[in-house]
């Protein structure tokens, strides 16, 4: 097999099929292609007049675009919950569909890297964020440690992802020595990634609010919340829209998961909640100030309560026994708690640890319309890229993007395997 | 932390400058110290009248101006010369003390200490310093009382205040002021007056 | 066929549409090469510059100073004295609240004047407590107000500084004499730092500063009050521009009831010495561990 000419044809094919595709799919991509130059706008207008532009200020200086940040990091942590499974607990059923959570986890990492991006006051200068290039401050600052982990998670799934699409593409069978040990790499790396994003917040001292050792469990939790969640919703969306046979044993496992995740994350916020509370004193001023208020302010609040209805709500929905059998119930359970850990490991987490200040100044924020348009724009590139991915592998693992090589052989059936 | 200390003191040795030589700047030469004198205000051996200049200010004039020598005699009164109306804009408020407590009887143009001894107008620190004397050490350390120019006075001379900048000797308590404009920080919902 | 080459066509013109759209999205980055010269873009890191590249730089900021401001300014390398350790201490028995310091501050270090920004803040706390959440800094009545006390809060140069430790590029540091910089020119603008310091002391250039020229304070360094870009953290320096140079810093010098006490903390006749040997002194915020160089006494 002469690489140098099949692995163009695979990227070209690749590329043929990612423009092509019926009246729905087209509606769709122009409609997530507009959103996402809305955002390149809003973006370019920031880096001109500068970040005054949005509604940071001295006093939160981190606001909607790090929230996002976060919850991405811990959308692209929970893909991991389909790898497991998969490879570590041999489910062949999620074994077939498990390039939906790597696709989701590439597609996730690129999010949370824009959100990096566009919260930067000087783009120009992110090359000096280049190990080699610029000043690299590692091992002393978490945010090397990030960049290092989402770069590699980002790597080591581009790598998976690849390989098996490309092998499928040539209508091989994937070797093991190719991709499974990095299959176990990314299992431990995506726990890796979400610790560190934790860490960048509960290692500051002066930030009462973050400074606690069980924000990293927290984290890890709400994002196998989230990731599962999310990926529910995608599989029935691929099986309604693109017509590929995924059995509902997949969905059932990862409900399941779900049904233990939601509890758990609960249970650490309530951890959280009666720590805070029940020991009182000036550092839990920014729980108050997100849970109840504090001396007239309450921004948060209807955030907050909003975000534990809906975690709470899906837990019941979830533990209940009709969620088992019918699936829409269990549908409305994974947006719910979707938005709820959105919300909770967002606004509801970013924000009160700048409020009140370390002066106990008393600054509120809510993101402007620039924030919103820009959040919005990378969530639409973010769809774009899991689209694409997932609309590649379906054609592929479907026999209908195949190499073509150069003395016909009779195309061979295609061996057994879903999306 | 410590741990992070550590790792900080560990990675510091390789990243230092390119160019050692330059992390400092040149040395100091050893020179003499400059002095550090005290300002001697223009208020000293004045008193305000009831005038205005035409910012609102008082205008003053010096004890001299009336008490021209040692002894009652000395009193040079003018038309304007009503000793009453002259020391009028002075309200005492210093602890309950008499004029003549710090204001020599016999030269109104000198103060006098505790012991009877006479002393200049210019220094009246000294008088200052008899009753107050924890405030006076700590003007000698340096850590009470403005100034100005030089902390490296192998470099500058240095300026320091003198009591009766701060403290008005009739009346030493500083008056209220307003003070200076707050930062306007940008902010989405208006801060709180007061938590 | 037929239908393949209509496809084609359609794709073309998608393509083309969106690459339009694009370019029109982007349109407003147009205005931003205005400030930004190559030489700026590709300037490697303070510590990195030869002295020959240092003075180099130093003259393209002060054209741009004078192109973009219209000020005709000197910048300097300014580099600490050897055996220096700075120290500042605060009397909070006298401080009144007056701002005075604040506004030295302001002016001395070229903020941006539409907000008046300035390295101190203020608070003013009921008596009977120094905690922060008992204080406000939005007082505007006549000071000192009965019942109040005053304590000025600005950069306490930690020795273990956390603002230092995150920062992911060494865009800031500590300086031998102890004092924490910014290279303006070398950070990104994450605004980390802003997060981790537990003193509110670092300040973020949320818009491009303005300042009119004749305000502007044209004795500069690299390293303090030159005039900020728009994206960078900055924050005070003990005004090295001035106290590297024996000076005493501004907001001392403007202190009408002299709260203020700096100077060498390895020259055992100096005035801060004297301070921390004698008087009852206390750091802000000393669980924290950042071991500040800022230190607040009181005279009884």
């Amino acid at each position: 097999m002469n690489h140098a000419r099949s692995y163009p044809a695979f990227l070209r094919d690749a590329v043929g099929v990612a423009t092509d595709g019926g009246w729905p799919f087209y509606t769709w991509m122009t409609l997530l292609t507009a959103l996402a130059l809305v955002g390149v706008n809003a973006w370019a207008q920031q880096v001109v007049g500068g970040m005054g532009l949005t509604a940071m200020s001295d006093h939160v200086s981190w606001g909607l675009y790090i929230a996002n940040f976060t919850f991405t990091v811990g959308l692209a942590a929970g893909a991991v919950m389909m790898v497991i499974p998969a490879y570590i607990y041999k489910d062949k059923a999620m074994h077939d569909v498990v390039i939906v959570g790597e696709l989701l986890a590439v597609a996730a990492i690129l999010m949370a890297l824009l959100f990096v991006n566009v919260d930067l006051g000087r783009p120009d200068r992110a090359w000096h964020l280049m190990p080699g290039l610029g000043r690299f401050h590692w091992p002393v600052s978490m945010l090397t440690w990030d960049v290092v982990v989402l770069g590699g998670y980002l790597l080591i799934n581009l790598h998976i992802c690849g390989y098996l699409l490309y092998t499928r593409f040539l209508g091989r069978r994937p070797e093991k020595r190719w991709y499974l040990p990095f299959v176990m790499l990314s299992i431990a790396w995506a726990v890796s990634i979400h610790t560190v994003t934790a860490f960048l917040f509960s290692g500051l001292g002066g930030r009462p609010f973050w400074n606690t050792a069980i924000l990293a469990p927290r984290f890890i939790v709400s994002a196998f919340v989230s990731g599962p969640a999310f990926i529910v919703l995608a599989l029935q969306v691929i099986r309604r829209v693109a017509k590929v046979p995924i059995p509902d044993a997949p969905l059932h496992t990862l409900l399941g998961i779900l049904r233990v995740t939601v509890l758990l994350n609960l249970f650490f916020v309530g951890s959280e909640v009666f720590t805070e509370f029940y020991s009182g004193g000036s550092h839990t001023a920014s729980a108050s100030y997100l849970f109840l208020g504090l001396h007239g302010h309450n921004a948060l609040v209807p955030w907050i309560w909003t975000a534990l209805a809906f975690n709470s709500v899906a837990a019941v929905i979830l533990l209940s026994a009709r969620a088992k059998s019918q699936l829409w119930l269990a549908d409305i359970a994974c947006a719910l708690t979707f938005v709820g850990v959105w919300i909770e490991k967002g606004m509801g987490l970013i924000i009160p640890g700048f409020v009140p200040s370390t002066l106990h100044e008393l600054v509120e924020y809510m993101p402007n319309e620039l924030e919103w348009r820009v959040v919005v724009g990378i969530w639409a590139a973010g769809l774009i890229v899991f689209t694409l991915g997932i609309k590649i592998a379906v054609e592929i693992f479907a026999g209908r993007m195949r190499h073509q090589l150069p003395a016909a052989e009779p195309d061979e059936p295609q061996a057994a395997g879903g999306v | 932390m410590p741990l992070f200390t550590a790792l900080t003191l560990f990675l510091a040795c390789d990243q230092g400058f390119v160019d050692p030589s330059r992390e400092y700047g040149p040395p100091v030469p050893d020179a003499p110290a400059k002095v550090s004198r005290v300002h001697v205000p223009t208020s000293l051996g004045a008193v305000d009248t009831p005038r205005r200049d035409i910012h609102g200010a008082p205008i003053g004039v010096s004890c001299a101006t009336c008490h021209a020598g040692p002894g009652e005699d000395a009193i040079v009164v003018g038309d304007n010369g009503n000793p009453e109306q002259m020391h009028g804009t002075i309200e005492l408020l210093h602890g309950g003390l008499a004029c003549d407590a710090c204001h020599e009887p016999t030269d109104r143009r000198l103060l006098h200490l505790a012991d009877g001894a006479k002393l200049e107008m210019a220094e009246a620190m000294q008088l200052c310093a008899q009753c107050h004397g924890p405030q006076a050490r700590d003007y000698q350390k340096g850590a009470h009382g403005g100034m100005t120019g030089y902390w490296d006075l192998r470099q500058g001379e240095r300026v320091r205040n003198h009591c009766v900048e701060c403290h008005a000797p009739h009346s030493p308590k500083p008056p209220q002021v307003q003070p200076a404009p707050r930062a306007v920080d940008r902010v989405v919902f208006p801060a709180s007056e007061t938590h | 066929m037929e239908d393949a080459s209509r496809r084609t066509t359609l794709k073309a013109l998608g393509a083309t549409l969106g690459a339009a759209a694009f370019a029109r999205a982007m349109a407003p980055l147009a205005a931003w090469p205005e400030d930004l010269s190559i030489d700026e873009l590709l300037q490697r890191h303070y510590k990195e510059l030869s002295r020959d590249d240092m003075v180099r730089v130093l003259r393209r900021l002060e054209q741009e100073t004078l192109d973009q401001y219209g000020a005709v300014v000197t910048i300097d390398d300014v580099r600490p004295i050897p055996e220096v350790q700075f120290g500042y201490a605060l009397n909070l028995s006298v401080c009144v609240g007056c701002r005075k310091c604040a506004e030295a501050c302001h002016v001395e270090n070229n903020h941006d004047r539409a907000t008046n920004q300035s390295y101190i803040r203020v608070l003013e706390i009921k008596n009977g407590s120094v905690d922060l959440a008992m204080g406000t800094v939005d007082y505007d009545h006549a000071v000192p107000k009965k019942g109040r006390s005053y304590m000025p809060v600005q950069c306490h140069q930690c020795d273990n500084a956390p603002c230092v430790s995150v920062c992911p590029i060494e865009a800031t540091w500590k300086e031998p004499d102890g004092i924490v910089v910014v290279d303006y020119n070398w950070c990104i603008g994450c605004r980390y730092c802003e997060a981790a310091c537990p003193y509110h002391a670092r300040r973020f250039n949320w818009h491009k500063p303005e300042i009119p020229a004749e305000e502007i304070n044209p004795d500069q360094a690299y390293l303090s009050n030159r005039v900020r870009p728009q994206g960078v953290m900055e924050k005070c320096t003990f005004c090295l521009h001035r106290t590297r140079k024996g000076r005493l810093p501004a907001c001392l010098e403007a202190c009408p009831t002299g709260a203020r006490v700096f100077g060498n903390m390895l020259d055992p006749n100096s005035e801060i010495r004297w301070v921390l040997e004698n008087k009852r002194t206390f750091v802000l915020k000393e669980d924290l561990g950042t071991r500040p160089r800022f230190f607040y006494f009181f005279d009884k």
